[in-house]
């Protein structure tokens, strides 16, 4: 028996549960009102630029029609939050929906799902049918004379569609490239040129809980610049990968070793990405009791971005799983600017021929090179020459070759291949794991830890 | 500049213009930062990142496009920092990464600004040793343009050009990140009038001319600055040659008329220049025979004619059509030889399919071009302009566009700038009154409401050659009845017409907008001497006239009234009764293939001379080759003929002559080559302050009511016809639609004519097959088939038309 | 002119009732053009072009900027291996290499008869259950090698008429990302996404 019922997608269960009762109230608050609740809540943006989502909202230009685009298209690698509270949760969803928009006078708002997500955006879609079959969504929402139309819009395979901007494009049917800042925030011109609130699933999904236990109470969970409690979703060599709600603060050693359950047959600790493949990774050596926080992460050069936690055991080659990264990149630029364009599936080409024994020993000097041109002076946040940060993430694994792993570079240079494994390529590291059922972890649903809705 | 800014440029202070781009900024105060994606005339996208600078941020120094972000006050910008010059050179190496070494086999060779960045900032040699992405080497993406993607660098600039400026974007990205290319969609070339400019901008020789393919290099070219007689608007051009040929036209970029840009009409349109049917000799008919002889025997031949006629039966004996593709030199000589030598005033360079005289040469509120782009309305109620009048074409659709000016279009049938319009009102063919009339009854509030804008711009012309000669002139009255300020630009299309018309080439009109009235003639009798009182007669009249054999002696100048005119009757039968034909011209044609005697005249390019264009701007026409074989300029040949007939017009040079014109016509007071070149880059637009000219009182008669047939014929031209210099421009002429009809599925059901099937369209003038095309644009009862088109039979002007299927 | 079926034409004038203006209806379109012919044709986007009013050159600038439009016919199951950052580390490219070698169709490629297309694929959002694969984007998770194989052989024998996530995911995933509450009884018809507005979603028993 989980923590939660199988049914928690359900208008129904989500009423019994106290859903829809904060959006009613937002019908009869002001603007002004429900934005100063959220800056006093302290939310920050789930979607990976951790903006104050209040804030964002005072930017709304006075410009009307105003627009909303919940940002659904979760493509981060090792991200899948997102994933799950669309599932699971949808109807939560749809009353922060509501919120964002009475707050932001929109009338009509946006859903935007990757296309790979099609079970969510079915689960979505029918929710909204059935908030709207209760007079929820579309004309004069909850008996009021307040309308709002929804269109779930289904996504087509491009990661740079997660991009704000280029969301936006891809929504009036043009080609999915960001926009060129400034304008900084679709707030002041979004889609069709008008005010445009974007948001992450997972924000507005804290906004229901936000009004029901009002701002102040809200941002005393978690850490003081870093309210509220967020999904980590974690991947890769530990027992129990999965979501986890947290609050912010606890340490990677904690996350890992603790609730991801350890690493599989107790082998050694190697790397951790902490925000998805765009951050620049850590080592246990140095990092492995930092506190989990935005600020902590920031300041050891990296940052918690989309909450996707990477771990890699000593097995990994390092090599291989930056070239993968770099791979994702190169093939999920939309192609605008040069560094992008031509860098990345550069830098994708170098690693790969080390990969495969046929690195110089040159070859990451010009590697790190290469990536100075797109990301100037290699650090995190980086010095951009490109119009959207997506070209300077690919720079983030080299930063890790070049502090934590020239030698093993190197080796392969001298080996003429990958020195984890004669073959070249390391072993499955999974036929060394067990997996069972029961050690497949427990996820839980958007909930603050001291109020389950069970 | 108004409002300006302080900036800091390599540690230099700099006042700017405010709201200007920083490149813009940079460029203007002598700091040339390079860039392969910005183009002035389009919005920026800053795409390549050539142009990356450093400024003080919020957070610490950033780099930032120079090309997208505008300047601020106290901004501290550094162009040429070691951070600056890394990152330029970076971008310069990705963009070489890929791209092909064939330089020396690069038309874009020479002149390339990727070549000159590379050989000025590239790396020495290349660190990317993996393979470089190919693609099938050019690929021919329509008739005229080829493409090479290997060679692209993905600066969107011809993708921008094809969308934002023509709007027409058939070439568009395709694919991304690393395999982005450029490309058109299947079985639909890059068919677009404008096509030529995106070779001009490509940075790169991605994009290439297949006329100019392979012709020559940059250092071997010559290159002449003029002004392009293809279209009224007379767009600056350079003409580039090499070995005494026209190789090819670029668009000059000036405010004034084309903003650079170019129809591929005037971009490729000179191939006739260099065609194996110029006429280099003089031409003689004997025993039926047209033979060569040498320049004296023809002058003679000619100069004797004309005191025999003369002698005789006196000035109402001769006819003078065209004149229309000289220059203003030419048209002056021609004037002058026609009252002065043959003493008459039976001269028209309209050959019947445009506006009254008056109205062309002496509308005193006419406008220029550049009114377009301060309008708040402007209302096109005349030719389709994409296709009779590309330059104002692309003003029009991007004041509507960019400069949000309102724009009210008024045909009878879809047009160009459609997806443009805040108003679109179609009518049928003929039926112009019917809706003026309603309009000013306020049957069409949002249209009258339109024009009573405080500065409203009318563009007005034949939409349909149904529609009578004073349509026009009604829309203009009733646009300045309802404007606050109204400007009027008059629509004609052929070449100089507007300077011809200035020169006096019509049957009321002396040179300088003067009427050829009792004051007009005083005037000028001192310069001139006595000139003829008798009403001269317009084309129409002029070959009425030969066939009743009134007129004895026609005079042809670069004209086919045969098949160049919209009523395709009196022509032959004219031609025909005419006891006497001399012709100046380019090329035999099928009025002139009967003359007496043929002088060979040379060409655009090959002559100097003035034009002036829509506007009344007049610029210098400049001489880049010397003309094939003995052609000469028109106004030597009518020179000398007037010597051996005795009666010296006193003309030696085209200077001299442009001195003559502005000294006896009054519009053209002190327009002189030497203030053409010196003071007036872009031109003068005449009349020069406030010269004395006669103004056009508006006739508000009535035109013909609307036909009541189920269909009426909607005769309209296409950029590219039959006209004599198209047809001897292959490139082009294959690109003419044919004979074709276009008509709404509805009625083509109704005739049970299917699309691509041949139907027979006939009218009371004539009648001829045609392939149906079915068309929406077209509404239902209007049949539209293009004027003047390679192997279609003329229909004439009547409105009436009946079509029947003939099926396959 | 249009040379869809009148349900298609109908279900795109729904979808374009959904946006404010109509060049937005151009992504679910494309979908409608693939599901009409299995995959997106050049005739597909021409008449995509032709509803939302913009030129085929347009459409193919947008369609060939996503990796969902497949713009060759494929086969009526589309089997894409995440080989991602997180599936990799355990084992994602094995599972790549399974699939490929059981239904001898290599990456990007479909087979003779039109029944399977392989691809491998970045993160498709699965992280938790890694490795994972997507059969008409309908979701396993926790797939081995040799589950992999079965699910391969299974698609060729069984030939279902709709791809249900839950079916292949009791018979051949493994570890989840989370749980998926209750079993879906509908899935995917084709090797396009199965959601309701575009008509694609299908139900075992009509299959
Ligand atoms: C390359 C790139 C990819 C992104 N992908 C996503 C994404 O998949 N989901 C998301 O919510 N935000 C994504 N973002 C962040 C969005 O641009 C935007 O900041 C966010 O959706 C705002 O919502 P929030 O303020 O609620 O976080 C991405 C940003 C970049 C630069
Ligand atoms: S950085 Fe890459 S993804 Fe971002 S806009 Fe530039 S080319 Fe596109
Ligand atoms: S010129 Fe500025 S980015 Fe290309």
């Amino acid at each position: 028996m989980s923590e939660f019922p199988a049914d928690s997608h359900t208008i129904d269960r989500y009423e019994a549960t106290g859903g829809y009762v904060q959006a009613r109230r937002a019908l009869g608050m002001t603007r002004d009102h429900l934005v100063e609740e959220i800056k006093a809540s302290g939310l920050l943006g789930r979607g990976g630029a951790a903006f104050p989502a209040g804030m964002k909202w005072s930017f709304l230009a006075p410009a009307r029609p105003s627009f909303l685009v919940v940002n659904a298209d979760e493509s981060e690698p090792g991200t899948f939050k997102d994933r799950q509270l669309l599932e699971r949760d949808p109807h939560q969803m749809l009353e922060g929906v509501i919120i964002t928009a009475i707050a932001n006078e929109v009338h009509h708002a946006f859903i935007y799902i990757r296309g790979e997500y099609p079970k969510p955006a079915r689960r979505v879609q029918a929710a909204v049918d059935e908030a709207r079959a209760r007079g929820y969504l579309g004309t004069g929402i909850f008996g009021s004379d307040y309308d709002l139309e929804l269109t779930v819009h289904l996504g087509a395979g491009a990661y740079i569609c997660g991009e704000e901007t280029a969301l936006i494009n891809s929504l009036e049917g043009l080609r999915g490239e960001p926009r060129l800042k400034p304008p900084y925030f679709p707030a002041a011109k979004g889609l069709y040129m008008q005010p445009t609130i974007v948001n992450n699933v997972e924000t507005v999904s804290n906004l229901p809980h936000i009004l029901d236990m009002g701002a102040e109470e809200f941002s005393r969970i978690g850490h003081p610049d870093d309210t509220g409690t967020f999904l980590i979703s974690v991947s890769g060599h530990v027992n129990r990968p999965g979501n986890y709600e947290l609050p912010h603060g606890i340490t990677w050693r904690h996350l890992i070793y603790e609730i991801a359950g350890g690493i599989p047959g107790d082998r050694e600790l190697k790397a951790i990405i902490p925000g998805g493949a765009s951050a620049p990774w850590f080592v246990p050596e140095i990092h492995l009791d930092d506190q989990i926080t935005k600020d902590v992460c920031a300041e050891a050069g990296s940052m918690l971005g989309s909450g996707a936690v990477i771990v890699m055991d000593e097995t990994t080659c390092m090599v291989r799983a930056a070239e993968r990264i770099v791979r994702f990149f190169a093939h999920e630029s939309c192609g605008q600017c040069t560094p992008c364009r031509e860098g990345t599936t550069w830098m994708e080409m170098i690693l790969r021929r080390i990969e495969e024994g046929q690195g110089r020993a040159i070859d990451l000097d010009l590697l790190l090179d290469v990536s100075d041109n797109i990301s100037v002076g290699l650090n995190w946040p980086p010095k951009m020459t490109t119009i959207c940060p997506l070209g300077p993430s690919a720079v983030s694994p080299i930063l890790a070759l070049r502090d934590y792993f020239r030698d093993e570079v190197q080796a392969h240079v001298e080996l003429g291949g990958c020195p984890l494994t004669s073959g070249g390529r390391p072993p499955d590291p999974r036929s060394l794991q067990t997996v069972s059922a029961e050690t497949s972890r427990r996820s839980t649903s958007m909930v603050a830890p001291d109020r389950d809705r069970e | 500049m108004g409002q300006t800014v302080t900036i800091t440029i390599d540690g230099v202070e700099h006042q700017v213009a405010a709201g200007s781009l920083l490149i813009r900024a940079a460029q203007d105060t002598g700091t040339y930062i390079p860039r392969f994606c910005w183009h002035e005339r389009m919005k920026p996208v800053g795409m390549c990142r050539m142009c990356l600078v450093e400024v003080q941020g919020p957070r610490g120094p950033m780099l930032i496009t120079a090309c997208t972000n505008e300047v601020a006050e106290g901004m501290v910008v550094y162009t040429g920092n070691d951070t600056v010059r890394k990152a330029q050179e970076g971008v310069l190496e990705f963009l070489l990464a890929n791209h092909p070494l064939d330089c020396p086999v690069c038309d874009k060779g020479g002149e390339c600004p990727l070549q000159d960045q590379a050989f000025s900032h590239g790396p020495g040699e290349s660190r990317f040793v993996e393979i470089k992405r190919n693609y099938e080497k050019p690929i021919a993406i329509s008739s005229l343009v080829l493409l090479d993607r290997e060679r692209c660098i993905l600066c969107a600039r011809c993708t921008r050009f094809s969308e934002e400026i023509s709007g027409d974007p058939l070439i568009e990205f395709k694919s991304r990140a690393n395999v982005t290319e450029v490309n058109t969609f299947p079985d639909h070339p890059f068919a677009s009038y404008f096509s030529g400019n995106t070779i001009q901008i490509c940075p790169v020789g991605a994009l290439t001319s297949v006329q100019y393919r392979f012709r020559a290099r940059p250092w071997d070219l010559q290159m002449v600055e003029s002004s392009g007689l293809h279209d009224t608007a007379h767009p600056r051009v350079s003409v580039h040659v090499s070995q005494n040929q026209v190789l090819r036209l670029v668009g000059v970029d000036n405010d004034a008329t084309n903003h650079g840009w170019l129809s591929d009409k005037e971009r490729f349109g000179f191939q006739y220049l260099g065609s194996e049917h110029r006429l280099t000799s003089p031409l003689i008919r004997r025993h039926g025979e047209l033979v060569e002889v040498g320049w004296a025997e023809a002058l003679d031949h000619v100069a004797e004619r004309i005191t025999l006629v003369g002698d005789s039966d006196g000035g109402e004996a001769f006819a003078v059509i065209g004149g229309a593709h000289g220059s203003n030199e030419d048209a002056y000589a021609l004037s002058k030889f026609a009252r002065v030598v043959l003493g008459t005033n039976n001269v028209d360079a309209r050959l019947d399919d445009s506006l009254a005289s008056h109205f062309l040469a002496a509308t005193v509120d006419r406008a220029l071009i550049g009114d377009i782009d301060t309008a708040d309305t402007i209302l096109v109620w005349g030719p389709d302009l994409k296709e009779e009048h590309p330059t104002l074409y692309l003003r029009v659709r991007r004041a509507a566009q960019e400069l949000g000016v309102r724009l009210v279009v008024v045909h009878p049938r879809v047009t160009g700038l459609d997806d443009r319009t805040a108003i679109k009102a179609n009518y049928r063919p003929g039926a112009g009154f019917v809706l003026l009339d309603e309009i000013a009854e306020g049957k069409h509030a949002a249209l009258s409401e339109a024009l009573s804008a405080p500065r409203v711009v009318a563009l007005v012309g034949q939409a349909s050659l149904a529609d009578g000669p004073h349509l026009a002139e009604a829309v203009a009255a009733y646009v300045r009845s309802k404007a606050g300020s109204a400007r009027i630009l008059p629509l004609a299309r052929r070449a100089n017409l507007f300077g011809a018309l200035d020169m006096g080439l019509a049957p009321d009109l002396l040179p300088g907008r003067v009427g050829a009235d009792q004051a007009g003639r005083a005037a000028l009798a001192g310069a001139w001497g006595e000139i003829p009182a008798t009403r001269g007669k317009d084309t129409k009249a002029m070959l009425e006239g030969l066939g009743s054999s009134e007129i004895r002696f026609l005079l042809l100048v670069g004209a086919d009234p045969v098949r160049d005119v919209p009523d395709p009757r009196p022509g032959p039968a004219a031609l025909e009764a005419a006891e006497f034909v001399v012709s100046i011209d380019l090329f035999l044609n099928d009025s002139n293939r009967g003359a007496d005697v043929i002088f060979p005249a040379s060409g655009f390019a090959e002559k100097e001379g003035t034009a002036t264009n829509i506007e009344g701007r007049v610029q210098k026409l400049n001489s880049v080759v010397p003309g094939p074989g003995q052609t000469r300029p028109d106004w030597a040949i009518l020179a000398d003929i007037a010597d051996r007939a005795g009666r010296s017009i006193g003309l030696f040079s085209a200077e001299t002559i442009a001195k003559e014109i502005s000294e006896v016509a009054p519009a053209y007071d002190r327009v002189t080559w030497d203030f053409l070149e010196w003071e007036a880059r872009d031109g003068a637009v005449v009349p020069l302050g406030g010269a004395p000219v006669l103004s056009h009182i508006p006739v508000a008669l009535k035109g013909d009511i609307a036909p009541s047939a189920e269909l009426t014929l909607h005769v309209g031209r296409t950029l590219y016809d039959d006209g004599v210099m198209m047809r001897h421009t292959p490139n082009l002429h294959r690109l003419a639609p044919g004979p074709v009809a276009h008509l709404n599925p509805e009625d083509a059901k109704r005739a049970g004519a299917l699309h691509g099937h041949k139907v027979r369209v006939v009218t009371k003038h004539g009648d001829g097959e045609f392939t149906a095309v079915l068309d929406e644009g077209t509404p239902p009862g209007v049949v539209y088939v293009p004027f003047n088109q390679p192997g279609a039979d003329p229909l004439g002007t009547d409105a009436v038309v009946r079509v029947t299927a003939v099926g396959k | 002119m249009s040379q869809w079926s009148e349900a298609t034409q109908e279900r795109a004038r729904e979808i374009m009732t959904r946006y404010p203006q109509k060049r937005s209806a151009v992504m679910p379109l494309l979908y409608l053009a693939m599901a009409e012919e299995g995959y997106l044709s050049d005739a597909g986007m021409e008449e995509v072009g032709r509803w939302v009013g913009i030129t085929p050159a347009q459409v193919q600038a947008v369609a060939t900027f996503y990796t969902m439009y497949k713009r060759k016919p494929t086969g009526k199951y589309l089997i894409s291996c995440c080989t991602s950052i997180s599936c990799m580390l355990l084992g994602g490219d094995d599972v790549l290499h399974a699939v490929e070698d059981e239904s001898g169709v290599p990456h990007g490629e479909t087979d003779p008869e039109g029944l399977i297309s392989v691809e491998h694929v970045e993160c498709i959002g699965a992280g938790g259950g890694a490795p994972a694969v997507q059969v008409n984007y309908e979701l396993v998770e926790g797939v081995t090698p040799d589950k992999a194989r079965e699910l391969v052989r299974w698609l060729g024998n069984a030939r279902p008429g709709v791809v249900n996530g839950d079916e292949m995911q009791e018979l051949f995933g493994g570890v989840r990302s989370f749980e998926w509450a209750i079993r879906e009884e509908n899935g995917a018809v084709g090797p396009y996404p199965a959601f309701q507005p575009l008509g694609t979603v299908g139900s075992e028993d009509k299959a």
